[in-house]
């Protein structure tokens, strides 16, 4: 068989295996952090930033990165309150939402990266947060919570607590503002 | 003594409203969908995006994917995406409600695939190289995909490009 007819069956084959030919990559190094296991990928709205949670010290505890350089993006107010998990970006990254463990909760945070604010998500004492996601315009979270032994999914208005992170919106640079005041 | 009832009444009034204009504003919870969630039973992983809501529902015994749209607060049907002797473990929806990506078990092993609605076509998206996916999230604007991928015990983040 010719090299030509060769190389057309392959792309045939690979065409009907169902997305062969899609571009891919490794989200790459997780930088600093030990070992190279990643978990719960979480991408900014048009794919600038990826949040995911790598193992630091034997605690799960959230990474944020600009892609594709994987250069990291400090956060401000997730340190010591790990273990973290079920990270969310908003469009531009401006909004980083993750579980976290405060004493013997788990407790959904809201860091505002363009400010330095942190925002809360006190849920009654009947429920444990399991997952999250924001929207990526910050106008929504969705909470799965274990209640009664049982998943339910909650949803949150935040249109009062933070300002829209719109399509087309300039991407914070850096760890953030300051907390205002 | 029974005249400072109303005016204590009235202090805590005062005292309350004073404190609720210090207090930062509190997410509220969107009770309307709350009930209609409630209604449709057990649900796990949701993945908002635009005017949408991807999650799992059980129903009679059994996993599927649902996909709310939250401004007419209906659900919306997905020919060829839910199959009976499938088990859904991860969904993600772009903000158009366009693409949906699904990590299921099927037939003993696991696999990813993209939906498209408008066509209400499937398409497989492999793991190369090979791989089991666990978890998926799909860039909002339905560009790219972030795939949680188990390779010899390590997990790992493959990202995939969608034409």
């Amino acid at each position: 068989m010719s090299a030509p007819l060769l190389t057309a069956l392959s792309l045939l084959v690979s065409g009907c295996s169902g997305g062969e030919w899609l571009s891919r990559r490794s989200a790459g190094p997780v930088g600093v952090f030990n070992g190279n296991s990643r978990q719960e990928p979480a991408l900014s709205g048009q794919g600038r930033f990826l949040a995911s949670v790598v193992d630091r010290g034997g605690r799960a505890t959230l990474l944020l990165q600009e892609q594709p350089s994987g250069r990291i993006v400090p956060l401000r107010h997730f340190q010591n309150r790990q273990p973290h998990s079920s990270p969310s970006l908003s469009w531009n990254g401006r909004y980083v939402a993750a579980l976290v463990q405060q004493g013997n909760q788990r407790l959904a945070l809201i860091e505002d990266r363009a400010n330095g604010n942190l925002h809360r998500l006190p849920l009654p004492a009947d429920r444990t947060a399991v997952r999250l996601s924001l929207s990526p315009e910050a106008r929504q979270l969705a909470v799965q919570v274990a209640q009664a032994g049982q998943w339910r999914v909650q949803l949150f208005d935040l249109r009062s607590l933070l300002e829209p992170d719109l399509p087309g919106g300039l991407a914070v640079q850096g760890g953030g503002a300051q907390p205002s005041p | 003594m029974r005249s400072s009832v109303p005016n204590r009444a009235i202090a805590a009034a005062a005292i309350g409203l004073l404190l609720g204009g210090c207090l930062a504003p509190m997410p509220q919870p969107l009770a309307p969908l709350n009930s209609r969630l409630e209604a449709i039973g057990a649900n796990r992983d949701p993945a908002l995006s635009g005017r949408w809501l991807a999650l799992i529902s059980g129903r009679g015994g059994r996993e599927q994917v649902m996909l709310l749209d939250l401004e007419r607060q209906q659900p919306i049907d997905l020919p060829g995406l839910n199959r009976a002797d499938a088990q859904p473990v991860s969904v993600s929806v772009d903000a158009a409600g366009e693409r949906i990506a699904l990590v299921r078990q099927l037939e003993g092993r696991t696999e990813l695939v993209l939906y498209r609605r408008s066509v209400q076509s499937l398409q497989p998206i492999p793991m190369a190289p090979s791989g089991v996916p666990r978890q998926v999230q799909l860039q909002a604007d339905g560009r790219q995909l972030a795939i949680q991928v188990s390779r010899g015990g390590i997990w790992q983040v493959d990202m995939v490009q969608i034409p």
